[in-house]
């Protein structure tokens, strides 16, 4: 056979050789196409497939932070974020099931109960305590999302979960509560929709309090589920940090107690108390009348929702001639003890001054000019300054200077330049009208005085605390020596007299040697133009004596009725008496000082 | 000679033996000669036992996977249910502190302290040890005849208001999820309507309390006093002390 066809055998060889030539060069150039597109595709990725694919698997959440809390200096909470839950309800689903299976312990048996619809809808009515007819037309509809109820609290949602009712859910949410109520309320502030401060530290430390929400970006495939070798990024959140504030929250509520029953007594439109640590600044309580609780702000009035002893300026009154005796002695120009002639009335280029009570001529002291608050001697008095020095004195006690303690719209008060006053004003400036200043100015400039001579700088903001407990102090700001140590203990002593042989008897507290000084001005109206509106009735004084621990001042705006039977004194000495008692201060020691108020 | 008959031939004979190349003629044969020996084979090795060997790893290793995996999946599942636990208890532990913080609550605890019939002290007298000094004067607490202001309970919702109505149940049955018998929903929402009504009522006297103190202030607004001017110069008398 093989020797027949050696010929024909060549000829099929060579062209079977060639087809599979031919097939192979098809088969290669396909394969090139192939490859050439699997490397357009993969290496190069033209189309961005690959980056949309992933972009598609891609599914971030959003990790929120938790808000921090606002503490009280013994670390009562005054502000922190709870979870809470809205119920909501597909109605299109529930409005179609007419009856529901649930199951049930029917004598001591598990078995499925089908419930019908209307008594589902009464058994939630009764655990969110709704009306029965209200919860039936929010689950009735065709909404695929309504919501039932908001802030539920996580017992009750419990409850309300284990009622199946069909098209029923519930979405957890973050509520901020404020378990002390209006007990500082204004101080602390609220939130605008849950998550941003609007008031108080709320607002002014908001970014401090919502921290940085996290992220988590994995990948998750067509069915549903998390791809286990793809992306896992986590970046987690971080929790807003705690402020920690100097306030004590049982005196906070002490003192707003008492000034909103003085408030009430005599009927006036709004009150002040401050209670502030000598030695370091710190503000103990700042009451306000008609504090809003920040649960509900709503409920007072927009006026009442801000801090008033840091956010409103008026003209201080007497409580300013304190700073006028300090000036006069610190310039050497007078002392406790110099003898004044004071007439009945006293003018000065023109301007007549007179007093709040009817006097003939006296022989005066500089302590008794401010024991009995006089006018005209205080003039005597601070007439040998010149009005620069008069306006730097004032400067100098920190009149037109804002405490910066962190509350929103903090007041510098008014205090004009000295080539602006007129005639009357640049005398009128050294008994507290003309000029005008908050409470915590006031406050301030006491302290310097209870200090030493050192003005420290108020502070509300003790700490912050990091989620991770590390607690970092807010430092003091800078403290300046506003009159000498000596002249510092000169004035105490005139303001220790005012209460013991001058016209503050009232401020006297059993145990302790108390300095005050009352203030009464007159108060133009809020509108500007209708003139004298009431008085500004104010006490501010510092105890115990010896070693100066606390300012407390008491303030009142317009009372009804004569102003000259209105008296801050019994209200100063029970927020003073209940602040010695929660510090355990020791009672004081030393004989009382009585400088005598008039001259021999 | 086929392959079969050599194996039944004898491994050597005296015939067919090959004479070494090195053997001189003349030296004894015998002494040249290959030491013959019986050759042992060695025992074949018995593979049952290694397979039932491998077949028994391998059970034991499926039980081991399948135990693991029993193991991991029950852990998944006690995994899940602790962390439930711990959710549920999250959220009382957050219920109870607030619950706490709300008897806490300054003016809660007043408005409880003065509902026993307590009475805040104005005086307080000291005794110095050191010296044997009394200093002050200690009064007995009165009992002030003027109400004083009253501060609001915070307005949480959900919170007890203010004093809550005496259960001899104990405080933590109120807290646990009630089953889904209605009984116990209506009890919770009986309690709940009590405090509400407490609460309305606190409400209802403060807010009688606030307008009287607005009819009041209306009643009593003074005649503006311009004395002549139009805009008011601070005046000098400074009245009061």
């Amino acid at each position: 056979m093989a020797q027949n066809t050696g010929k024909a055998r060549s000829s099929r060889t060579s062209s079977a050789t060639r087809r599979l030539r031919i097939g192979l060069c098809l088969m290669l150039a396909l394969l090139l196409v192939v490859g050439a597109k699997l490397f357009l595709v993969q290496g190069l990725d033209m189309g961005g497939m690959a980056e949309a694919a992933l972009k598609n698997r891609l599914t971030p959440t959003v990790l929120p932070a938790e808000r921090g809390k606002i503490l009280d200096a013994s670390g009562n909470v005054l502000a922190s974020s709870v979870i809470r839950y809205n119920v909501v309800v597909d109605q299109t689903v529930n409005t179609t099931t007419a009856t529901f299976p649930r199951l049930e312990t029917v004598d001591g048996k598990d078995t499925i109960v089908k419930i019908p619809r209307d008594q589902g809808i009464e058994e939630l009515a009764n655990v969110l305590g709704m009306k029965k007819d209200d919860v039936k037309n929010a689950l009735t509809g065709t909404q695929r999302y309504y919501i039932v109820a908001k802030d539920i609290r996580p017992d009750v949602e419990d409850r309300i979960s284990k009622l199946q009712i069909p098209g029923l859910a519930s979405e957890g949410t973050s509520k901020r509560v404020y378990p002390n109520g209006s007990v500082a309320g204004g101080i602390v502030g609220f939130l605008k929709d849950g998550t941003t401060g609007q008031a108080g530290l709320e607002q002014t430390q908001d970014d401090v309090l919502k921290g940085t929400p996290g992220k988590r970006v994995f990948e998750i495939g067509a069915d549903g589920l998390r791809i286990p070798v793809g992306v896992d990024q986590l970046t987690p959140a971080v929790n807003g940090k705690d402020v920690k504030l100097t306030l004590n929250s049982d005196l906070q509520y002490f003192a707003q107690q008492a000034i909103q029953s003085q408030k009430d007594k005599l009927s006036a439109e709004w009150g002040i108390i401050v209670i502030s640590d000598v030695k370091n600044g710190n503000i103990i309580a700042m009451a306000d009348t008609n504090a809003p609780d920040p649960n509900d702000p709503g409920k007072v009035d927009a006026k009442d929702r801000g801090v008033r002893a840091v956010t409103a300026a008026y003209e201080p009154g007497s409580v300013e001639k304190m700073i006028t005796a300090a000036s006069a002695i610190e310039e050497g120009t007078s002392h406790p003890l110099d003898t004044y002639t004071v007439p009945p009335t006293y003018t000065v280029d023109g301007q007549t001054f007179s007093d709040a009570f009817e006097h003939g001529t006296e022989q005066r002291t500089l302590a008794g000019i401010v024991g009995y608050s006089m006018n005209t001697g205080t003039v005597m008095v601070g007439q040998k300054l010149s009005k620069e020095k008069r306006h730097d004195w004032l400067q100098k006690f920190g009149i037109g200077e804002a405490p910066d303690i962190g509350l929103p719209a903090e007041t510098p008060g008014i205090l004009t330049p000295a080539d602006q006053w007129d005639g009357r004003q640049q005398y009128t400036v050294l008994f507290g009208q003309g000029v005008a200043q908050s409470t915590l100015q006031t406050v301030r400039a006491y302290q310097s005085i209870a200090n030493d001579g050192v003005m420290l700088q108020p502070r509300l903001i003790d700490s912050y605390i990091d989620p991770d407990g590390h607690e970092e102090k807010v430092p003091a700001k800078d403290s300046r020596q506003v009159v000498s140590k000596d002249t510092a203990k000169q004035v105490r002593d005139i303001l220790e007299s005012a209460v013991t042989e001058g016209e503050i008897k009232d401020a006297a507290i059993d145990g302790y040697r108390v300095g005050a000084k009352t203030g009464t001005s007159e108060s133009p109206c809020d509108d500007g133009k209708s003139g004298f509106c009431g008085y500004t009735a104010s006490m501010v004084g510092m105890a115990p004596m010896d070693d100066p621990r606390f300012i407390v001042e008491v303030v009142l705006q317009r009372p009804k009725g004569s102003i000259y039977g209105i008296t801050n004194g019994p209200v100063f000495r029970s927020v003073m008496g209940q602040t010695l008692r929660t510090y355990n201060v020791q009672p004081s020691t030393g004989a009382p000082v009585r400088l005598p108020q008039y001259a021999k | 000679m086929s392959a079969a008959a050599a194996t039944t031939y004898p491994v050597s004979t005296a015939a067919t033996a090959r004479a070494l190349p090195e053997l001189q003629p003349g030296q004894p044969a015998r002494k040249n000669r290959t030491p013959l020996s019986v050759v042992r084979s060695v025992p074949r090795r018995r593979r049952a036992p290694f397979v039932v060997m491998c077949f028994g790893l391998l059970a034991l290793a499926l039980m081991a996977v399948l135990v693991l995996n029993i193991s991991v999946s029950s852990a998944q599942y006690q995994l899940v249910e602790l962390r439930a636990k711990q959710n549920t208890l999250t959220k009382q532990n957050q219920d109870l502190t607030q619950q706490v913080q709300n008897y806490d609550a300054p003016q809660n605890l007043a408005a409880k302290a003065t509902e026993l019939g307590m009475v805040a002290s104005t005086a307080k007298g000291q005794i110095d040890l050191s010296t044997l000094s009394v200093t002050g004067k200690a009064k007995p607490a009165a009992k002030s005849d003027a109400p004083s202001a009253v501060i609001a309970a915070p307005a949480i919702a959900g919170q007890v208001a203010v004093v809550p109505a005496p259960s001899a149940q104990d405080p933590l049955a109120n807290r646990k999820p009630a089953d889904s018998t209605s009984a116990a929903a209506t009890s919770a929402t009986s309690a709940t309507d009590a405090a509400a009504k407490t609460a309305a009522d606190a409400a209802a006297a403060a807010k009688q309390a606030a307008e009287q103190a607005a009819a009041k202030a209306a009643a009593a607004v003074p005649a503006v006093e311009l004395h002549g001017g139009s805009i008011p110069a601070p005046a000098q008398k400074t009245p009061g002390k």
